[in-house]
């Protein structure tokens, strides 16, 4: 008898695996101005949704991931998502620019499909359009600015500058350290942007030096832009303390700014101590052979976090994989020590306004970290 | 003051560097008539070949230098070999080979793009982040005083004069017209990649540095005129004064700061549009 | 078949074509409509007034935001914020086209190519009336006549739009005012002095083919229901060029042929060669260029000519 119930047994797990893989697509750009931030964090997910399939998959079933490339291109991105919609995804990963996530959001609310974002940090994502059916687990404008004041509380700042560039998500960030800053009562005493292609940051530097702030936060994403600003920065001899936004967080600053970011202190959702990251850098490197970095911990959190609803939600039925995402509490790769992603009070923004880390340079590494959430 | 003479070593680099562009254009447009927009495509090649040869192979400067500028001179020759000259002899119309540079933009940044991993790469600098911009200034002296002097004292250089100024009448006096259209070609990018050498160890080498810095050297040649090699250096001065100073001294907000240089080229070209320079 | 029974067939076909296609593709199909549209505009001034211009997307954008902003921001009446909008794209065009009339050549295309870029700087530092950086959405086409047309209605609306627009653009072509933007582009001298008001002519392309870039922004603000920056950047502008070119510049067959082809091309490449298909595309214009400079329509003429 028990031999019966270990074959059947046996039959059926073969079977089940013998089922249609569970369709989840991913929305990223390969070609276009997103792809140093897209590619790693699909990187991420390829290597996240191979070990879930390794394990066993979801209800018993492979997942199979849907990769799209929409070259930065919003409208291509809209078309795309109906694409997926209609091969059969049950989910949207969006790991594009900010608003090629948007434009995908007027396609995933008329179709009532659940979509994500594990790393686009712009606020309005959630507040623009009234889509149940998005989420964003990416770290918040908002949440990075409270973090770096909460940490720079102790330099006492009334007067401070705030530096970006003209990309949107710059832009956008600007925006959010503003009015992070005028809430705590700091005086922005010079906002300055450094356009796209410039090739100096002196002038803008300058009234910045002219203005004598306490502190400099930085707001802006693009790689070469901020590289000039750090270079004026040094050229003049300036000493102010600098705070920057995750985008600091991404490696590449190590080889392009050597000798020009020590002691600037970034938030960043990667704490290099927690067990989790340690354990996630050590399979990454061992199954591809190179180290990974923050951008990958957001694509890997983030498929995880999909794969962890729809195992809650107990089917591939969108309303309930809708219900059950909104009820995640999820302890992933990124985040300070014991931070979970969690969508509590109907919100769409999952990530932890407590989660973020502030982490300086130390010569051309990114150090310790220096401070933790809010408080 | 003090702020007034540093932007003005920094606007002098920055122009120098458009100024560069700027001759790459005019190198190819006397001659030939042809308007070619992948010369900050040449620019960005130029900020690799330096990114390879001196990041990442070590070279010394002045031979990574050298490299790249004999490579960019091959690169010019080849671009013109490949894009201009079966258009050229076939008679097409002057819009053909602009068009085909245009697509030969898409293929050089497009080339680079799938070569190299996205992320801006660093060059190093010549002598050191403090002297970087007198640097660029006495080099660019170096090629504009070259320059001028080959159009001015040399037959060679005196040759291309009387090609830009009637092709076939420079043709029955016996000049080779696809030879001196090879050599434009070649100096042009020659020109471009020294400039994106000169630029890319503030900026970074990266994919996306092309366009802008094309842009920006056309905009200082209809400034300072197609006629006169100083004009370009001259409009490179100019359009970069006038960035860096209204980002500096103009009392508007920082994000519009951006359209100035964009106003002034429609200034000019709907007031002064052969520029500031006369030809002779 | 006489012309107008043709243009009804040709409308039936198109449009019912949008109701037995997919979601997707009926998504893929709109755009690609709209695009043909646009390259038929651009194709009129480039290849038939000789104009070189970098502003078309500009003028769609001015189109789209315009119809946009004064609908749901200003709460206008739809019609009149239709012909507001449009008003303000030949606002626009006479202010760039009249002094430019002055200029030859590359001069204009300089100045079309600062006028896009400062369209982009304006709709960043718009603040909330353009939605700055992120742009406008979470609206809806308004009701009209009692009901919202969507779906492959809205399909056949943009189907009108072209053939709308291919309408007015034959007819123009086709009558004295096409001959004389021909013979402005050819030779503005010898065409001044067959009596031609060069400056005039030229004004009236540059006008009228960028209000019918308005407008077709403003059927395209309604297919996704957002409009922001990136849309309407140069890189599209460039492409646009890139398809009139490879289709044949001159001809309307050769803008459809070419925006059809270039707009497609990218959905069947990527699959196949992954991120290389750009690198694919200059290629083919340059190919496009040396090999036949006349295009995909001058490639079947001169098949047609010699089989």
């Amino acid at each position: 008898m028990r031999k019966l119930l270990a074959v059947a047994a046996a039959l059926f797990a073969a079977s089940s695996f013998a089922q249609e893989p569970i369709k989840i697509g991913v929305i990223t750009d390969r070609v276009g101005v997103s792809k140093p931030y897209s590619e790693p964090c699909t990187e991420g997910t390829l290597f996240g949704a191979a070990e879930i399939n390794r394990r066993g998959g979801v209800l018993g079933r492979k997942i199979e991931l849907l990769i799209e490339d929409d070259q930065s291109r919003p409208d291509i991105s809209a078309a795309l998502a109906r694409k997926l919609i209609d091969q059969g995804a049950v989910f949207i990963l969006s790991m594009s620019l900010t608003p090629a996530t948007q434009q995908q959001q007027t396609v995933t609310m008329e179709a009532k499909t659940p979509q994500m974002t594990p790393m686009n940090s712009g606020d309005t994502l959630t507040t623009q359009l009234p889509n149940p059916y998005f989420w964003q687990t990416g770290p918040l404008g908002s949440i990075q600015i409270a973090t770096l004041l909460a940490h720079a509380r102790a330099q006492n700042l009334k007067r401070v500058a705030l530096i970006s560039d003209n990309s949107d998500l710059g832009q956008l960030l600007a925006r959010f350290f503003r009015a992070g800053l005028e809430k705590s009562g700091i005086q922005i005493a010079a906002e300055e942007v450094v356009p796209r292609g410039a090739t100096t940051a002196e002038p803008q530097m300058q009234k910045i030096r002219a203005a004598n702030p306490d502190a400099m936060f930085m707001a802006g994403v693009l790689t070469a832009e901020n590289v000039l600003i750090f270079k004026a920065y040094r050229q003049f001899g300036l000493k102010f303390p600098i705070h920057s936004s995750y985008n600091l967080s991404v490696p590449v600053y190590m080889s392009v700014a050597k000798g020009l970011i020590d002691g600037v202190t970034f938030v960043d959702a990667y704490d290099p101590d927690k067990p989790e990251v340690k354990q996630f850098i050590a399979e990454y490197t061992k199954a591809t052979g190179k180290a990974p970095f923050n951008l990958h911990g957001y694509g890997y959190d983030g498929i995880m976090m999909v794969a962890e609803a729809i195992r809650r939600a107990g089917s591939t039925d969108k309303e309930k994989i809708r219900e059950a995402m909104q009820q995640t509490s999820y302890a992933g790769v990124m985040g300070a020590k014991g931070m979970k992603y969690s969508f509590p009070e109907g919100k769409r923004a999952g990530f932890d306004p407590n989660g973020m880390v502030v982490r300086v340079y130390e010569g051309d590494r990114q150090g310790r970290v220096v401070h933790v959430g809010q408080k | 003051m003090q702020d007034f003479l540093e932007l003005a070593v920094s606007a002098a680099a920055s122009g120098c560097v458009y100024g560069l562009i700027a001759l790459a254009y005019l190198l190819m447009i006397r001659p030939t008539g042809i308007i070619n927009f992948a010369v900050g495509e040449w620019a960005m090649v130029g900020a690799f070949g330096g990114y390879l040869l001196l990041s990442e192979f070590e070279w010394p400067y002045p031979l990574g230098m050298a490299a790249v500028l004999v490579f960019m001179l091959m690169v010019g020759w080849l671009t013109e070999r490949i894009a201009v000259r079966p258009l050229v002899e076939r008679g097409a119309p002057l819009l053909a080979p602009i068009l085909a540079l245009l697509g030969m933009l898409v293929v050089f940044r497009e080339a680079i793009s799938v070569s190299f991993p996205p992320d801006p790469h660093p060059v190093p600098y010549a002598l050191g982040i403090q002297h970087q911009s007198l640097f660029i200034i006495a080099v660019t002296s170096v090629v504009f005083i070259g320059v001028w002097l080959f159009f001015e004292r040399t037959v060679a250089g005196k040759s291309f004069e009387a090609v830009a100024i009637h092709r076939r009448a420079a043709a029955l006096m016996g000049i080779n017209l696809s030879r001196v259209t090879a050599l434009s070609f070649a100096g042009g990018a020659g020109a471009a990649g020294l400039a994106g050498l000169l630029v890319s160890p503030n900026v970074s080498a990266h994919y996306l540095m092309g366009v802008p810095l094309a842009i920006q050297g056309f905009t200082a040649l209809v400034i300072g005129g197609v006629g006169r090699v100083e004009g370009a250096l001259l409009g490179g001065l100019l359009l970069a004064f006038a960035e860096q100073l209204t980002v500096r001294y103009a009392p508007i907000p920082a994000g519009y700061a951006q359209g100035v240089p964009l106003l002034l080229l429609m200034l000019f070209l709907l007031l002064r549009p052969t520029g500031l320079l006369r030809a002779k | 078949m006489s012309p107008l029974l043709r243009w009804l067939g040709a409308a039936l076909l198109l449009a019912g074509a949008a109701f037995f296609l997919s979601d997707y593709h009926n998504d893929v199909y709109r755009k690609l409509l709209l695009w043909v549209t646009l390259a038929l505009s651009y194709n009129f001034l480039f290849g038939i007034c000789g104009q070189i211009a970098f502003s078309h997307f500009a003028f769609y954008g001015i189109g789209a935001y315009s119809v946009v902003i004064f609908l749901f921001q200003f709460h206008l009446p739809f019609p009149l914020a239709i012909l507001l909008g449009i008003a303000l794209c030949i606002l626009f065009a006479l202010a760039v086209a009249i002094p430019s009339t002055r200029l030859e050549g590359f001069y204009l295309a300089l100045a079309t190519l600062a006028l896009a870029q400062l369209f982009i700087v304006v709709l960043n530092e718009g603040g909330a009336v353009t939605g700055g950086p992120g742009g406008l959405a979470n609206y809806k086409l308004p009701e009209f006549l009692g009901t919202r047309v969507r779906g492959p209605w809205y399909t056949a609306v943009i189907v009108l739009l072209l053939l709308g627009t291919l309408a007015v653009l034959w007819r123009l072509d086709r009558s004295w005012f096409g001959r004389a933007c021909r013979a402005v582009r050819d030779n503005p001298e010898v065409a001044a002095a067959m009596g031609v008001d060069v400056a005039r002519t030229k004004v009236i392309a540059f006008t009228l083919t960028s209000a019918l870039a308005g407008v077709a922004g403003m059927v395209y603000a309604f297919v996704d229901n957002t409009v922001n920056p990136p849309i309407f950047g140069l890189d599209n502008a460039f492409l646009l060029l890139f398809m009139v070119i490879v289709g044949g510049a001159g001809r309307h067959a050769g803008a459809i042929i070419g925006a059809a082809l270039l707009f497609l091309l990218p959905f069947v490449l990527s699959p196949l060669i992954g991120h290389h298909h750009v690198l694919v595309f200059g290629v083919l214009v340059v190919a496009a260029i040396l090999l036949q400079p006349r295009g995909l329509v001058g490639l079947y003429d001169a098949l047609r000519r010699h089989p």
